[in-house]
């Protein structure tokens, strides 16, 4: 229950942390997530680049369309309200039910987004509401869609130097509306289920997260509450009925708790 | 070693610490403050909860030498907050502990809980307690404790917290898709199956399956050690985002008319997760110059290593593998020479030249 060996550099700007991050090395913010993986030693890298320090990611900001989350803002500052919201409180009642609050404090939003956890909140549901990720490298920033950036569980399209710099996420408007339901065996624990629902004016978006692989989402025909069970069915494969059971609970629960 | 300062209940320190140190084991062990217990050491069991600037924070799973500037206070350094004191006798009063192991951790929470949340209910004291396991007391003492230090309504001194401030706007290039989301994958309950389809003979695909090292090698990542006719030892090598697994282990392939199994376990030694897995194949005729291999493969995993890949994401993660070794293979046999991208699974690139030695003795054989 003791991490290997690493080296440890907290990065002075973004520039400098993205130099050190070299194969072998992982860039690290609040660590809620690498820090088991480490002491189980699931995890060994040869150093650790730290970035939670740097001002540039802790801060946010919005326009007219959009509000842009720093990588480095923990789940309990957007729980407690103290960046821009896109709605009403849709964004701290997604924060505000990951893990436990003393993870919360530490925990960024970034950092999440980086682990690609299938069955972490900020990866089910900033898909379903369209977000995309900002991603700082030796070329520059590129805007990336979420949908694009996960490969599959555990893995991003993040190339050795790269570092997400905040996350970009779409305004409600127009009468869209968000549900978001989750269903863990104790709150705080990793879901077993979870569904997120963005209804737009035309059309609907549903995710379906906690899965194997990244989440699986669901639009136009198929991502309404009638067509979502065989369009899932077709799509997860064979998954026992339990779990498919559950799934599409939680996207019935999601759609009940659908609010702007 | 790096050196570090930071504040540890009020006094200045400035030390050298090895980087993998976490924060409870430097305060347990350089500062002997053992208040701090430790349980699960992986962020689960919250006895290790304290605060680092005032908030609750898992000093398993952070390390010290991230707390460069803080201000780190255990339950030592809480003797004489206000909220506390009320803590300690309510605790007392409510038999709210027994062994007293999750006790530090649960006084950090509840003093949380008492400050942030003067008008939590019993049901949101239950909730922001699930994050702090309590294996003697049924939880009732600690919430009724809590419930107690909450009605007393008491003074104490608050932090105000301010907003995230407000960051410049970020010019983007936005870029085209790099990676279109991978085809949804067809797991089958019980394992997973694949069928491929060989332009050989089926006795030349037979024949190149006889090769036990060959069969072991349809396992990304895998290196061969020894071969004593089919017993087959060697190592495997698991790597996906942070996730890193070493397994040493062995396999036996028997074999019967176009037919055959491998029996395989292996063990990583580090996660001390074990592995074990159960391969059928069959190779059956399509016409004169072509085959088809089916392949089902069963496999568990316990151990550290499961706990993280659920099982869920162990079934994509060898369902994606298994995928892309077969395409490789397909492509090697029927002479295409087209080797499928491996860059894609960091197993292939660990795996990558044993795997090509082995996929050079296939093409030979079927050739």
């Amino acid at each position: 229950m003791k991490a290997v060996d690493f080296s440890w550099v907290a990065g002075a700007t973004l520039e400098q942390a993205s130099q050190k991050a070299k194969a072998g090395s992982k860039i690290i913010a609040g660590g809620q997530s690498l820090g088991p993986m480490l002491n189980l030693r699931i995890a060994q890298p040869d150093a650790l680049v730290s970035i939670a320090g740097l001002a540039l990611l802790r801060g946010a900001t919005e326009n007219d369309t959009d509000v842009t989350i720093g990588a480095c803002v923990t789940h309990a500052q957007i729980a407690d309200g103290l960046v821009p919201d896109i709605g009403s409180q849709i964004l701290p009642r997604i924060a505000e039910n990951i893990a436990y609050r003393a993870v919360r404090n530490r925990g960024t939003i970034g950092g999440s987004l980086c682990h690609a956890d299938p069955a972490a909140d900020w990866v089910t549901t900033l898909l379903a509401l369209g977000a995309s990720v900002v991603i700082a490298g030796a070329d520059g920033t590129r805007l990336v869609a979420l949908r694009d950036f996960f490969r599959g569980a555990f893995r991003t399209c993040l190339a050795p130097g790269e570092i997400l710099q905040a996350v970009r996420i779409p305004k409600l408007n127009d009468g869209q509306k968000f549900g978001y339901y989750k269903a863990c065996r104790k709150p705080g624990e990793f879901a077993h289920a979870m569904a997120a629902v963005l209804q737009m004016k035309k059309t609907t978006r549903v995710v379906i997260g906690a899965m194997g692989a990244i989440p699986l989402i669901f639009e136009g025909d198929e991502a309404t509450l009638q067509s979502i069970a065989p369009a899932f069915t077709a799509r997860a494969g064979g998954i026992d009925d339990v779990t498919r059971h559950m799934q599409l609970i939680a996207v019935k629960r999601a759609f009940e708790k659908l609010s702007a | 070693m790096n050196e570090i300062s930071f504040h540890v209940n009020g006094k200045p320190i400035t030390a050298e610490i090895t980087p993998r140190t976490h924060l409870a084991d430097y305060l347990r062990e350089s500062l002997c403050l053992t208040g701090t217990h430790l349980g699960c050491e992986h962020g689960v069991c919250g006895a290790c909860t304290l605060l680092v600037d005032g908030e609750p924070t898992r000093s398993c799973i952070t390390y010290a030498v991230a707390c460069a500037g803080r201000d780190i206070r255990s339950i030592e350094g809480l003797e004489h907050d206000v909220v506390m004191a009320a803590l300690r006798t309510a605790f007392s009063a409510e038999h709210a502990l027994q062994c007293g192991y999750c006790t530090p951790g649960m006084l950090v929470t509840a003093r949380d809980i008492v400050r942030r949340l003067p008008d939590a209910d019993d049901d949101r004291i239950r909730l922001e307690l699930a994050g702090n396991l309590c294996r003697c007391t049924g939880y009732n003492g600690i919430v009724r404790a809590i419930r107690r230090v909450l009605d007393l309504r008491l003074n104490f001194e608050t932090v105000p917290v301010d907003r995230v401030s407000e960051m410049a706007p970020i010019e983007t290039a936005t870029t085209k898709p790099i990676l279109k989301i991978a085809k949804p994958i067809q797991p089958t309950g019980d394992g997973l199956r694949q069928t491929l389809s060989f332009a050989v003979p089926r006795d030349i695909l037979w024949r190149a399956l006889q090769d036990p090292a060959l069969v072991a090698s349809c396992v990304p990542g895998a290196t061969i050690l020894s071969i004593a006719q089919t017993h087959i030892t060697g190592e495997m090598a698991v790597a996906f985002g942070p996730i890193q697994g070493k397994f040493n282990g062995s396999a036996d392939v028997t074999y019967g008319d176009y037919e055959g199994t491998v029996l395989g376990e292996g063990q990583d030694k580090i996660s001390k997760t074990k592995l074990t897995a159960k391969a059928f194949f069959s190779v059956t005729e399509a016409d004169v110059s072509s085959s088809v291999l089916a392949l089902t493969i069963n496999y568990s995993l316990r151990g550290a290593l499961a706990q993280f890949a659920r099982g869920p994401v162990v079934q994509a993660f060898a369902d994606e593998i298994a995928g892309i070794v077969g395409q490789t293979l397909q492509a090697k046999l029927s002479g295409s020479g087209t080797m499928i991208a491996p860059k894609r699974l960091s197993a292939f690139r660990l795996a990558g030249l044993v795997f090509w030695r082995w996929l050079r003795k296939l093409l030979n054989l079927a050739s």
